[in-house]
């Protein structure tokens, strides 16, 4: 019925936006528990290792500071459906077990260059000359990496902290202009 | 609200009875307690006090456990109601859960309800375009259903009556098949829009990009005031309710205005099992009511019954109201009750890109968007489908992120970014044929908590619709081709009826008995004292959003009530 939403969900895809969903816990570093998912606490530690690798902390707040850890265990939790948190679970063994292997120590030992590598080639493995397969699911590691990005950035963009410093959302804007310049927004451009 | 526990008949005797508290609901309940009239208002499900039950209201993003998700076990215990686009973490309160209330399916449909005072007025999409001639003309015209008993003359002033009361936002168009009305100021289009808007004008004859009329207060006038309700303040968060009474809806509006009048009586958790028919006297006396919290049975007595329980539940109360009289449902002479139910084709829909106009945006929020008139057989029979469609039609920019890496880099693309080309979007919003075979009936076996037998539902598109969905895909992209727009890509879905939220017809007006169940004044052929004033009405559907002609004939057949009332015609 609302085909302003229709419309803006269309453009979202087109734009390539990524939307994905999110829930907040109380302290990103200790153990939640959870309801239908069987994450253990070394699980939930490489969770929050692997978020605050993707949004560290630096002049701004990072993911353990704005408890996105418990975030993503909590959407893991509530939002995926059944096959989704199986996968994703042996996609956090497969890579606990590949980071064992290769380097002898958990991922959260490892120095900050070293995780944005090992994830880094995970968002883009190096380019082989066989093309990948249509239709094939990304591999287990792949899906736990995405899971936890995609949950991060989801619950980084609506926290209150983003929402408020970053940028400005307006719960009541009050206005709507029309043919107003670009110039006057006050768009942080690439 | 008065104490219930009453048992005097004379207690539970009023001059009205209105069944059902959504948007036509609330207008019988404002008209006919405005004229006097002491009114009972019966609604299925829960108060909802405006503003005061409006728990997600003021809500931040942030302040949604879920963000604004529905946890899976929410999703997959609703596949029906959680399809619907409003249906999410802020407002999933004011849905009916799939297993609440069940029906039977027997062809796929996808039944969304809202049991609560103000019913689905709180959910609507606020679209408020009036019919013309070419519509309520249209079944005669073109074959396809009886005869509308009433022409826009008929209605017209009951369109001006609800809208100056409601707040309708609009420009004069100047339209011949979308009648201007008593509009507050319309909010614009944007540029793209209105690019799209001039684009047509100089190469179509009949194609029109105008600012959506919706029902929202642009700038409000004394009688807004008087109702409490204040400026839309552009939030666009309108199923939450809005705290600002800025979109009009049955609890911000014509429930308390009615109560203010001290004529009536709501009674929430009030499911209506039937209307009771007294054989000697000829007509309605009465209904039989389950208080949904006791499951005690209790029969209330008006001298005029208003039926405004949403189009399906309206066919089911008429239904299951049985007597030697009316062996097959009440009013049910001609055995087409329940049939030739329609709906709105939406399954399909239109999106490009302009390279243009880089240099402007809009800033702020609209609660509307462009609308295009229909355009097809308006005139006259041209195509080989039969009746049109009207789009939504709208333009949209936005900050270009980058999602890529990790780290300090990923932090920056998430806030910077240019902002990207324009995207528009097209809607459809298909007519659709009512039919015999289009039908609901009641089960045979199964039953509800109240001892209501349980809705079946029959309702399927045809191949009209197909013929005019195609027809849909080929004319957009002919106009978004010859406007420039790249990247052109329509989509189809193969959604079930039910999800446009605008199924209409099973009780539909007439002119003769013999094939419709309501007269002009949307009275019961053969119950004068009941009248019918929601969606089930409809004999057509033309593709306008209905709400605004619900609320139009409800306030007309109100008044009508009223005075037939006085003229002593009905008791």
């Amino acid at each position: 019925m609302n085909r302003r939403t229709v419309i803006k969900n269309l453009a979202l895809v087109i734009s390539g936006a990524v939307l994905l969903p999110s829930c907040v816990g109380k302290d990103g570093s200790s153990y939640v528990q959870l309801k239908h998912v069987n994450i253990d606490e070394d699980g939930q530690r490489l969770i929050a290792d692997v978020a605050e690798t993707i949004i560290p902390k630096t002049t701004t707040p990072g993911a353990k500071d704005l408890n996105l850890p418990a975030f993503v265990l909590l959407m893991i939790d509530d939002c995926y459906d059944k096959k989704g948190q199986e996968v994703f679970v042996a996609g956090m063994k497969a890579f606990t077990a590949k980071i064992k292997k290769e380097h002898g120590k958990e991922f959260g030992d490892l120095d900050t260059k070293t995780r944005e590598t090992i994830l880094m080639a995970i968002e883009k493995p190096p380019v082989t000359k066989n093309k990948p397969q249509k239709n094939t699911p990304p591999d287990p590691i792949t899906n736990f990496y995405w899971g936890v990005k995609g949950q991060t950035v989801f619950g980084y963009t609506n926290s209150q902290y983003f929402m408020t410093k970053e940028i400005v959302y307006e719960l009541v804007p009050g206005r709507y202009v029309v043919h107003y310049p670009i110039s006057k927004l006050k768009l942080k451009t690439a | 609200m008065a104490n219930l526990n009453i048992d005097s008949v004379k207690e539970r005797t009023f001059d009205a009875i209105v069944i059902g508290s959504g948007i036509s609901g609330g207008w019988a309940a404002k008209e006919l307690t405005g004229n006097g009239l002491k009114t009972l208002v019966l609604e299925r499900g829960r108060d909802v006090k405006h503003i005061k039950d409006y728990p997600t209201t003021n809500k931040m993003p942030w302040e949604f456990e879920h963000r604004g998700q529905l946890p899976s076990a929410v999703m997959e215990a609703n596949p029906i109601v959680g399809r619907c686009y409003a249906f999410g973490e802020d407002s999933q309160h004011f849905f009916v859960k799939d297993k609440e209330h069940p029906y039977v399916q027997q062809k796929p449909f996808d039944w969304i309800r809202g049991y609560q005072v103000g019913g689905k007025s709180l959910l609507w999409a606020r679209q408020t375009q009036r019919w013309s001639d070419f519509d309520f003309e249209g079944p005669a015209r073109d074959g396809y259903a009886v005869d509308w008993p009433i022409r826009y003359k008929d209605i017209a002033p009951w369109y001006s009556h609800v809208e100056k009361f409601a707040g309708i936002a609009g420009n004069k168009d100047g339209l011949a098949e979308l009648p201007d009305g008593e509009f507050l100021p319309g909010f614009p289009l944007n540029d793209v829009e209105q690019y799209f808007s001039d684009h047509l004008k100089t190469h179509y004859k009949n194609r029109h990009v105008i600012s959506a009329r919706c029902a929202h207060l642009s700038k409000p006038n004394q009688i807004h005031v008087d109702q409490g309700r204040t400026q839309c303040q552009n939030r666009d968060l309108c199923q939450r309710g809005c705290p600002f009474g800025g979109y009009f809806s049955s609890n911000a509006s014509t429930i308390p205005w009615a109560e203010k009048s001290g004529n009536m009586m709501l009674r929430p958790h009030s499911v209506v099992q039937s209307i009771i028919y007294d054989e000697q006297k000829g007509k309605a006396t009465g209904v039989r009511v389950i208080d949904s919290n006791t499951k005690e049975a209790i029969e209330y007595h008006a001298k005029i019954i208003f039926v405004n329980a949403a189009a399906l539940n309206t066919n089911l109360v008429l239904l299951n109201s049985t007597s030697s009289r009316f062996p097959n449902g009440l009013g049910n002479d001609s055995g087409v009750l329940g049939k030739f139910v329609a709906f709105h084709n939406y399954s399909a829909n239109i999106g490009a890109e302009y390279d243009g106009l880089k240099e402007w945006t809009v800033d702020g929020r609209s609660p509307t968007s462009g609308y295009i008139p229909r355009f097809r057989n308006v005139y006259k029979q041209e195509t080989d489908f039969l009746r049109g469609y009207a789009c939504t039609f709208g333009g949209y920019r936005y900050q270009q992120h980058k999602y890529e890496g990790v780290g300090a880099s990923l932090k920056e693309g998430l806030v910077k970014g240019d902002l990207g080309p324009w995207y528009v979007g097209a809607q459809f919003m298909g007519e659709t044929i009512p039919k015999d075979t289009n039908h609901v009936s009641l089960d045979a076996k199964l039953k509800d908590d109240w001892g209501v037998p349980l809705l079946n539902v029959s309702v399927d598109y045809d191949d009209n619709d197909e013929k005019m969905k195609k027809d849909f895909i080929e004319q957009l992209t002919e106009m978004f081709t010859s406007a420039g727009f790249k990247n052109i890509h329509p989509s189809t879905d193969h959604r079930a009826p039910g999800l446009d939220i605008h199924e209409m017809g099973g009780a539909r007006m007439g002119k003769d008995p013999k094939t419709s169940i309501l007269n002009e004044w949307n009275q019961v052929h053969a119950c004068k004292n009941v009248f019918v004033t929601d969606g089930a009405c409809m004999t057509s559907t033309s593709c306008q959003n209905p709400s605004l002609t619900y609320m139009a004939i409800t306030a007309r057949a109100a008044n009508h009530a009223v005075d037939e009332l006085k003229k002593g015609n009905l008791s």
